[in-house]
């Protein structure tokens, strides 16, 4: 720095004072672009709170609640990933994308709040004797958002247009692949889809290949809905900014990572018609729990950690809890290709030294259900009881010495799937069971999401040895359970697991058109299921949920369906 | 604070540097958490009175007893013992990492300061270009992204026993914090070399027809090397801290694995709900953030010892 | 000197093309697959090939990148494939890049305000208790992790805490309530804990580089000659020795101008910040690559700009440095 000279000073002196200006601009223009985006002025902020609550009463947080001047505004967290990856009904596969489109968009049928098929656009519809064709007639006075009218042609487009291959849905194979011609136009054999013929304006007429029960069901799903073509073929890629749907609510405002509010459609076509004028989504995350107990959100979702509270009968928050069920059963799968999970005596020893009532009370603190079959309570063709395995290390211990790996185990590694944090407390005390019951070594291995799918859903492949996940169904059929997760050709089928005498049993049952006896085929099914251990059924996830007493009738259904219509707000 | 300790010592040059040390109080403080550190991560298994991953589900987060020093976890676990089993996860990685990195930043810093020209010209640039990736994000990507190569790999060749064992883990860690932190020794260490490579003796040796590689191991690194040890042990407080990010994130050791990362993560959130279990999260926090200050304050410290001249 | 900056520019796009393409190979190796994570649990192995297909994720690898560095220079970053699907990369950067670019502003701003008047004070009273207490807080800067310092805030800040002594029992807080989530913008108090966990290191910095700064000119020639002549002390360190340590100060700023785009993921994370750290988290755990690879493009594009702008000054400054590539 000796050597300093008049022009080096000089020089400095500009690179300073831009820096300062550059710092002041950008801090300008921030406060700009937050006026802008907040209407208000900085200053109209609270100030902060620094003193002491009464014993009792919660503070007051120092945020602002949204504005609800005059308005009925319902607040709700975000949930799972926050942002939804999509608001295209035919690229939706998740549910936290589906819990915004089906309020936006709408199809032909969809499910009440029974979770029963009833009818939405299409106000009634025949099958044909053979089960293979419906005739859907559409309601007349159907209209998009905009106000135009949706006719049985906007059907025609929509399944086509998901079943462009150039969209790369990622649901359209599952969901409309039942129909004639739907798989031709993804492999690009077919132009069209021939299965689906506009017989006129409001008339839409749909052949499948086989008399599948579940039709109807696949048919409430978001790629199954309608769009608006002017919408979509306007709007280029990111057409789902500004949604032109059918549905009880309307996007009103979205915000990446922030919030994503929806507007009341006041020309709804179907009874009940929304009420609500506005739904609030934060989508930031954070502590919900405390901003629901602040008075921030009307809803919040209970976690592991704040379970017990809610739960103790003298807190003031029960009498907000709604305990519910979920459709969603927590497995271990066992590779049944892998040893040591190859023999059979070696899976049920496993199935044994788990205390799975144990690691529900204190790891999970009574949140979930020790699973008790494969399909959870609610679902129909549930039957109790199913699988009903004792905690017993004694006899477990005994298979493991009687099976053909006895005193040979090869190493095993339990795969979970997660990100952003270490594994979950409940693997590393199943593992400690293991250990402490049949001596064995499983280590843990955590893995991303995306490498984890990738390798499970290719069965015959497979490289993990047993395995923890979460299968949620997608409609309230057996099938979606059973047959796709234990076919033997089924690419879900985790356990590599193959019966033929299961397989027949579940063929039967999809195409059995008599509702008892199908569901009495699917209950032998999963009966001769369980007994090969391919899977410990871990858990059945509930609904733990916090409503505020002035929000009526907001439901919370064990999967995914509009439910926003039947909310009403009595402040 | 060295001014009062004897200029002309009797000492040799090493005592002469621990006195310096003893002598600076947060150097001293800095020392001795290291030694217990690296004390405890050798005799783990004396040391520890439960094995790290034993559980008792009958009884959880119990407060510091006789039984259970600081106490147990959520599971029941033994936390003194996981602490003292998250010592020697931590010292394995230190140790591993630094290697690493001075098995390659070391010859080709060394090399780059003392050929010049374009060997220079290419190892620095590629220097550059590891620099210019988002530190610890792109550290994340590479444990994210190899691991399962690796594990795929490893047990294609047999090694299952590693596998099961978790050294791969520490294997990806080690890879992933080795991959990017030599670039910054090989800077510091060819800066160092190019300052010395002009001085008489150098030149000298030159002259009379010493090996390049001789002139740099017997001459050049023999000088080169207080800055060098003061870059490792401030690096060690990194890559402790690091393997603890590596770990919270779940993308470093797995549990039950002990490493103080998968303590903290474990108890971060866990005090919201339950305000008294607040200790768990203390506890490993402060061992981890100990242990970070001791490697800088050390490293400080020894700064001053090796260069009296500067702090004088 | 015009020489030295068109090599140093010449070298941008190199420097860019081996970034990208260490980037682009990390990210599309493994066998995780953006494909599978979009199909979810619903995959099945035609679908898969189907889309590979559709998205040109079968082609081999120097034609995907090729294509991706066509695409690029054209402006064209690609387009999200999982976390938000068809929306265009550009668009999702340049949402999120005005929240990280304020709060780290705020940070430096922060850093410079505490850290400066700290390292000052250090430089002028040397070896004395201060100097030991302001460099202890400088290693603790950049020693606290940041996984440990985040939680302990919170707590801290976000909880009401009683104290008992005796009979009288004192609750402090909560401060801040709610530190977490749902961003309101730079002038919410939420702002303050990030603010102050981002600006740790650049408070130690701050701190280390103007005592330093402090020492080195209170010990030259004009300092003792303006002593000599009487001035008195604050002006020698106010209007002398402090002016010539801020010049370094400077440097260091441009030099983190360049981090300004690199949003800390684990704050922005934690607390709920909808910045560039959080978005490029997410976007590499969901394999959403294209969303990666724009932004370590990004990050290293600020590094090396910012790096050339502080070498050009030193140029300036030191005819030495000029010699050196």
């Amino acid at each position: 720095m000796s050597n300093n000279n008049g022009g080096n000073r000089w020089l400095i002196g500009i690179v300073v004072i831009l820096l300062i200006a550059l710092c002041g601009a950008l801090l300008v223009g921030a406060a700009a672009v937050y006026m802008l985006t907040q209407g208000t002025s900085p200053t109209a902020q609270g100030p902060l709170t620094i003193g002491t609550p009464a014993p009792g009463q919660t503070p007051r947080a120092a945020t602002r609640a949204p504005s609800t001047s005059g308005k009925n505004i319902l607040r709700l967290p975000g949930r799972g990933a926050g942002d939804p990856p999509t608001l295209d009904p035919a690229l939706t596969g998740d549910a936290t994308s589906a819990e915004f489109v089906v309020e936006i968009f709408s199809g032909l049928v969809t499910l009440d709040r029974n979770l029963k098929v009833v009818p939405d656009i299409a106000e009634k519809w025949e099958v044909s004797s053979d089960g293979k064709t419906y005739t859907f007639y559409l309601r007349k006075e159907v209209k998009f958002h905009d106000g135009r009218p949706v006719t049985a042609q906007d059907f025609k487009y929509s399944f086509e247009r998901a079943a462009n291959p150039a969209l790369a849905s990622p649901t359209a194979e599952t969901y409309l692949g039942d129909i004639v011609g739907v798989k031709d136009k993804l492999a690009r054999k077919a132009q069209s889809i021939s299965g689906v013929e506009v017989v006129d304006d409001y008339t839409l007429k749909i052949t499948i290949d086989a008399p599948k029960a579940y039709f109807l069901a696949k048919m409430t799903y978001p790629v199954a809905f309608v769009v608006d073509k002017n919408n979509v073929e306007r709007g280029g890629r990111t057409w789902t900014d500004k949604p032109n749907g059918t549905g009880p609510y309307k996007l009103k405002e979205y915000v990446r990572a922030q919030r994503l509010i929806l507007a009341r459609n006041e020309n709804f076509y179907a009874d009940p018609k929304p009420q609500v004028d506005e739904v609030q989504y934060i989508l930031g995350g954070g502590s919900v729990m405390t901003m629901y107990e602040n008075g921030d959100l009307d809803s919040v979702y209970v976690t592991i950690n704040d379970i017990e509270r809610v739960s103790d009968v003298n807190s003031p928050l029960n009498k907000e809890l709604f305990v519910g069920p979920e459709f969603s059963t927590d497995f271990i799968v066992f590779n049944t290709r892998k040893p040591p999970f190859d023999d059979p005596k070696v899976r049920q020893a496993f199935a044994l030294a788990i205390d799975r009532a144990k690691i529900v009370d204190v790891v999970f603190r009574k949140m979930a259900v020790p699973a008790t079959g494969i399909l959870p309570p609610g679902m129909p063709g549930y039957l109790e009881n199913q699988f009903n395995v004792p905690y017993d290390p004694a006899k477990a211990k005994q298979l493991l010495a009687e099976s053909k790996y006895a005193g040979k185990l090869p190493d095993i590694t339990w795969t979970t799937s997660g990100a952003g944090g270490a594994a979950p407390q409940y693997i590393q005390a199943m593992t400690a069971m293991l250990k402490e019951n049949l001596g064995v070594n499983v280590s843990i291995q955590q893995t991303d999401w995306a490498t984890f799918i990738s390798q499970i859903n290719d069965p015959t492949r497979n490289p993990y040895q047993i395995f923890d996940i979460a299968w949620i169904a997608d409609y309230a059929d057996p099938q979606n359970f059973l047959e796709i997760l234990f076919r033997s050709n089924s690419t879900q089928n985790w356990s590599a697991y193959s019966n033929p005498d299961v397989d027949k049993l579940l063929d039967q049952a999809a195409v059995e058109r008599d509702v008892q006896t199908r569901f009495k085929l699917y209950q032998q099914a999963e009966q001769k299921i369980l007994a090969d251990y391919p899977v410990i059924p871990f858990t059945f996830s509930q609904h733990y949920e916090l409503t505020k007493p002035y929000v009526k009738d907001l439901i919370y259904p064990p999967l995914i369906i509009p439910r926003l219509r039947y909310v009403s707000i009595a402040r | 604070m060295a001014a009062d300790l004897p200029k002309r010592s009797r000492y040799s040059p090493f005592v002469r540097v621990v006195l310096r040390i003893l002598g600076n109080p947060p150097a001293a403080v800095g020392a001795v958490i290291i030694f217990l550190v690296f004390f405890a991560a050798i005799f783990a298994p004396v040391l520890a009175p439960y094995p790290y991953d034993k559980q008792d589900l009958s009884a959880v987060e119990q407060p510091p007893s006789a039984a259970h020093w600081l106490g147990t976890d959520q599971l029941g676990r033994d936390v003194f013992s996981r602490l003292i089993w998250g010592a020697r996860s931590a010292v394995f990685v230190i140790i591993m990492v630094t290697l690493v990195n001075l098995l390659i930043g070391l010859p080709l810093g060394a090399l780059a300061g003392y050929l010049g020209g374009w060997a220079d010209t290419i190892i620095m640039r590629i220097a550059d270009i590891l620099f210019a990736f988002p530190g610890l994000l792109f550290v994340f990507f590479i444990a994210a992204t190899i691991k399962p190569s690796i594990l795929e790999w490893a047990k294609s060749v047999g090694l299952t026993d590693l596998a099961r064992s978790g050294y791969l883990d520490y294997a990806v860690v080690i890879i992933a914090l080795g991959v990017i932190g030599w670039a910054g020794l090989a800077r510091l260490i060819r800066a160092q070399v190019m300052s010395i490579r002009e001085r008489e003796y150098v030149i000298g040796a030159q002259a009379i027809g010493v090996s390049t590689w001789q002139i740099i191991t017997r001459h050049i690194l023999p000088n080169a090397i207080a800055p060098i040890i003061i870059a490792l042990s401030m690096g060690m407080g990194d890559i402790a801290m690091s393997e603890g990010y590596l770990s919270f994130l779940g993308i470093g050791l797995q549990p039950p694995a002990p490493s103080w990362g998968n303590l903290i993560f474990e108890n971060s959130r866990y005090w919201r709900s339950f305000p008294k279990m607040i200790w768990l999260l203390w506890i490993p926090g402060a061992v981890l953030a100990a242990v970070v200050f001791a490697f800088n304050f050390f490293g400080d410290g020894l700064n001053e010892a090796l260069n009296p001249e500067v702090s004088d | 000197m015009a020489a030295f900056i068109a090599r140093r520019l010449l070298w941008l796009p190199i420097l860019l093309f081996f970034v990208s393409l260490i980037t682009f190979v990390l990210g599309v190796y493994g066998p995780g697959d953006p494909v599978a994570v979009m199909l979810g649990l619903n995959a099945n192995p035609v679908t898969i090939e189907r889309l590979r297909h559709e998205y040109g994720f079968d082609q081999p690898l120097h034609i995907q990148y090729f294509n991706y560095v066509k695409n690029a220079l054209q402006g064209n970053f690609g387009y999200s494939l999982v976390k938000y699907r068809d929306q265009p990369v550009g668009v999702l950067i340049a949402e999120r890049l005005p929240v990280t670019i304020q709060l780290n502003l705020l940070a430096i701003l922060l850093g410079v305000v505490i850290g400066v008047p700290l390292g000052l004070l250090a430089g002028v009273k040397r070896d004395s208790w201060l100097d030991l207490i302001v460099r202890g807080i400088v290693i603790a800067g950049i020693s606290i992790p940041i996984i440990v310092l985040n939680p302990v805030l919170t707590f801290i800040f976000s909880r009401a805490h009683e104290f008992t002594f005796g009979n009288l029992s004192i609750t402090i807080g909560p401060v801040l309530p709610m530190v977490q989530g749902y961003w309101e913008g730079i002038f919410s108090p939420k702002i303050i804990l990030p603010a102050f966990v981002e600006s740790m290191g650049v408070i130690a910095v701050m701190t280390r580089q103007m005592r330093a700064g402090m020492i080195d000119e209170l010990g030259k020639d004009y300092v003792r000659t303006a002593r000599a002549k009487g001035l008195r002390e604050r002006m020698v360190i106010v209007r002398h020795a402090m002016r010539n340590a801020l010049i370094p100060i400077a440097t260091i700023l441009g030099l983190m101008l360049g981090g300004l785009v690199a949003g800390s993921f684990l704050v922005e994370n934690w607390f709920g910040i909808p910045g560039i750290g959080a978005l490029a988290y997410e976007a590499l755990f969901a394999r959403d690559y294209y969303i990666t690879m724009a932004m370590v493009l990004l990050i290293a594009v600020a590094y090396v700009i910012s790096n050339t702008l502080v070498d050009v000054t030193y140029g300036f400054l030191d005819p030495r440095i000029r010699r050196a590539p």
